[in-house]
């Protein structure tokens, strides 16, 4: 079995994939709940993109939810990530993650684990998030429930001098209580997205009304009374088009 | 003396005439035997016999009497046989003149006290019949009322039955009904305009009707799933006279039709729970009765929770969805039933049911709901060709500006009704009626995209990842949409308004 090291740890790393220093220069984690909403997946189709394209590695804890969702997203873009396991680097994944792991391997990126054996435990997942926290010069919480293993990451990188960034979520949202908490307290900075490029063209009824919040077609339709037909074959166009998209039945504009 | 008495054996929705003949003999020791393919219920029809001819008062001849029921390779089953029994025996001790039997069909199974029970399968023996009299139990009688040209004589008891035969009372002969003004003298039972919202819902319930589409719902409990389902019936075209026949055959069969009650004359709506087993799905039984999908013939049938029903049940489902009829194969008969329905069906978003809703938290793990969702099975997802999401409805978010007005079910049929119109005059010839039937040749006889068309349906297929499949149902549901407003072509706006309906992923 292969082992590796990197700067900023001090112990031996188990591996899959193929070890390049390169890959360990420049580093950024991208960690958050297993329990994503639609909302946390959209905050990481904006800044996983953003952040591969300013050449970082993606770092986070492969378990599903926000971790998955930013590995998966960064190798859609055609970034290079690090997937740190919360268990031994032997154990055999179910088939959904396997497939995901060889992806991840194949498009030049990692599989870490500090176990050769080892099953997954309460104890192993902070122990994982440990070996992220050191890796990564700046840690992204994108949702993180107010007692969350993303808080735990933030908290292990802010001890070790760390940037931490939280993305603000709702305040109504249980999985965004953790984040907003960690703004309010200062323990981390408020990342909003940059400048986004508006298409001051648009103009229509449905375009209006989605720039505010994310709305369904029954919405849709009762707020500009308009029949079900019409209102769902523009959305249609709309998401062929590429301006708008559609999640669980909710549309959204997409930027 | 030997006397013959007319009845008829249902198998299926077959009938057979059958000859009950009955030899009551003065040599010979006392007894009471039947013969010719009799099941356990016929078998006990001497003791009822018997004791219904004693407890009316009239003479149980003590000798040896002889029940042949012919052709004896038929089986028989059921209670039917016990007045023809009983008149034959009657009529072999001279209590009542035989010759009053002749030209007559009797049916209805006898209850001790000599009154009679409603039967099962009475329309069947009345389209038997032809012409002539059928003397039946009065709790059925109307069934065969319908049927024209045979005089139906509803029977309360075995005493008004020989008085009525020895022309000392007679049974007044009940009157033809027009099964026409039955069928257009019908209310709907729930109307569409009383769901509150769902208007996406709504719209893919009137593409299903007009085009014969089968459709799945998507959503939490309690968003009203179940109530657009009901409203269903309501919104497709009336039933015509044969089909108004065909599904009381069905329910004749059965012994599902209320007492008194004629004709089935609104659209079957059935909606099995989800502990049924496959015989009670597609029919079954030592002499096959109809299951589910028959009971739902012309009609509609719900599978609320559909990811909750056993794979084989579903499986189970596909051929009558196929070929709109089903065949059952047992060791007494091989029986097919017509089955052709429209499938409607619900299914919760995951396990605990309230994924993505905006108040509750859902529990189940994405694995859960990937295995959940894998739960309904391929084959069958294919047979469905329009998904919709029923979502929560936020009732403060309802009241508050709608400007939307819903359209009653009386509209919307009418809307159908039209849709349907120009379909038939589309596939005139090719012994298909609606759009779901169109089979992948007749989507390239009937269904010719335009350039603007294919280009947009291209791009969805690169952007969705659409199956060969999918694409075909996408067309397929675009000509409904097409149909509804009555346009010859199909346009852009019918296929994106088409996509909304795509399979989920």
């Amino acid at each position: 079995m292969s082992v590796g090291k990197f700067s900023g740890w001090k112990g031996e790393l188990y591996y899959k994939g193929e070890w390049q220093e390169a890959l360990f220069e420049k580093c950024v984690a991208v960690v958050g709940s297993r329990r994503m909403t639609s909302y946390g997946e959209r905050v990481i189709e904006k800044l996983v993109p953003q952040l591969v394209n300013e050449g970082w590695t993606i770092v986070s804890g492969f378990m599903y939810g926000v971790d998955q969702a930013a590995h998966r997203t960064c190798l859609e873009v055609g970034g290079k990530t690090i997937a740190v396991l919360g268990w031994g680097i032997n154990e055999t994944l179910d088939a959904s993650d396997q497939i995901l792991g060889d992806q991840i391997i194949k498009s030049g990126g990692l599989l870490i684990s500090e176990w050769e054996d080892q099953k997954p435990a309460q104890w192993t997942f902070p122990a994982r998030n440990k070996i992220v926290a050191a890796m990564a010069e700046r840690i992204y919480v994108i949702e993180a429930a107010s007692k969350s293993g993303a808080l735990i990451t933030a908290e292990m990188g802010r001890n070790l001098g760390k940037e931490i960034w939280a993305v603000p979520g709702p305040v109504t949202s249980a999985v965004s209580a953790g984040t907003n908490w960690l703004i309010k307290t200062g323990r981390a900075k408020m990342w909003v997205p940059g400048e986004s490029i508006s298409r001051g063209t648009k103009t229509g009824d449905l375009y209006i009304l989605l720039q505010n919040e994310t709305l369904t077609v029954d919405e849709l339709v009762r707020k500009t009374g308009r029949s079900v037909q019409e209102v769902g074959s523009e959305l249609t166009m709309m998401i062929l088009s590429g301006e708008a998209a559609e999640e669980e039945g909710k549309y959204y504009l997409v930027e | 003396m030997l006397v013959k008495v007319k009845s008829v054996a249902n198998v299926g929705l077959e009938s057979y005439g059958i000859d009950v003949e009955v030899d009551v003999a003065d040599q010979g020791f006392p007894g009471f035997n039947i013969v010719g393919l009799a099941g356990k219920a016929v078998e006990e029809a001497r003791e009822r016999v018997k004791t219904a001819i004693n407890n009316s008062g009239l003479d149980f001849p003590p000798k040896k009497i002889t029940v042949n029921l012919a052709p004896a390779d038929l089986p028989k089953d059921g209670g039917a046989y016990d007045l023809p029994i009983a008149m034959g025996i009657l009529a072999a001790s001279e209590q009542i003149p035989s010759l009053s039997l002749q030209a007559s069909i009797f049916y209805g199974e006898l209850s001790l006290d000599g009154s009679l029970r409603s039967t099962k399968g009475v329309l069947l023996v009345g389209l038997f019949a032809k012409k002539g009299a059928v003397f039946v139990p009065v709790e059925s009688a109307n069934e065969a009322a319908v049927v024209e040209g045979i005089g139906v004589y509803p029977v309360r008891n075995l005493n008004e039955l020989v008085d009525h035969l020895n022309n000392v009372k007679e049974i007044k002969r009940l009157s033809n009904l027009e099964i026409k003004e039955l069928v257009d003298d019908v209310s709907v039972e729930f109307d569409l305009a009383e769901v509150a919202g769902q208007e996406q819902a709504k719209r893919a319930l009137v593409i299903a009707a007009a085009g014969g589409h089968n459709l799945l719902m998507w959503g939490p409990p309690g968003t009203g799933k179940t109530m657009l389902a009901r409203a269903m019936p309501g919104i497709l075209p009336p039933m015509g006279v044969a089909e108004a026949l065909e599904t009381t055959r069905i329910y004749s069969v059965s012994g599902l039709l209320d007492p008194g009650e004629s004709l089935l004359r609104r659209r079957p709506f059935r909606s099995p729970h989800h502990g049924i087993s496959a015989a009670g799905m597609v029919g079954g039984g030592t002499n096959p009765m109809p299951g589910e999908v028959s009971l739902a013939h012309l009609g509609v049938l719900f599978l609320d929770e559909m990811a909750e029903f056993p794979r084989s049940v579903l499986e189970s489902m596909r051929q009558p969805i196929e070929d709109g009829m089903v065949g059952i194969v047992r060791a007494a008969a091989h029986v097919e039933y017509p089955a052709s329905f429209t499938l409607l069906a619900a299914v919760n978003p995951c396990p605990c049911g309230y994924l993505g809703h905006p108040r509750r938290a859902c529990k189940c793990t994405d694995k859960m709901i990937r295995k959940y969702r894998a739960r309904i099975s391929g084959p069958i997802l294919d047979r469905i060709d329009l998904h919709v999401q029923v979502p929560v409805v936020e009732i403060e978010k309802l009241a508050q500006n709608s400007k939307f007005k819903s359209q009653n079910s009386k509209e919307i049929r009418n809307l159908v009704v039209g849709a349907r119109r120009s379909q038939e005059k589309r596939f005139g010839g090719d012994g298909i009626y609606t759009n779901s039937q169109m089979r992948n040749k007749h989507v390239r006889k009937y269904c010719k995209l335009d350039g603007e068309v294919e280009r947009l349906l291209r791009m969805a297929v690169e952007k969705f990842d659409l199956s060969a499949r999918g694409y075909f149902r996408l067309i397929k549901v675009a000509r409904t949409i097409a149909d509804l407003e009555n346009s010859e072509n199909i346009a852009a706006k019918h296929m994106a308004e088409a996509l909304q309906y795509k399979q989920l992923a």
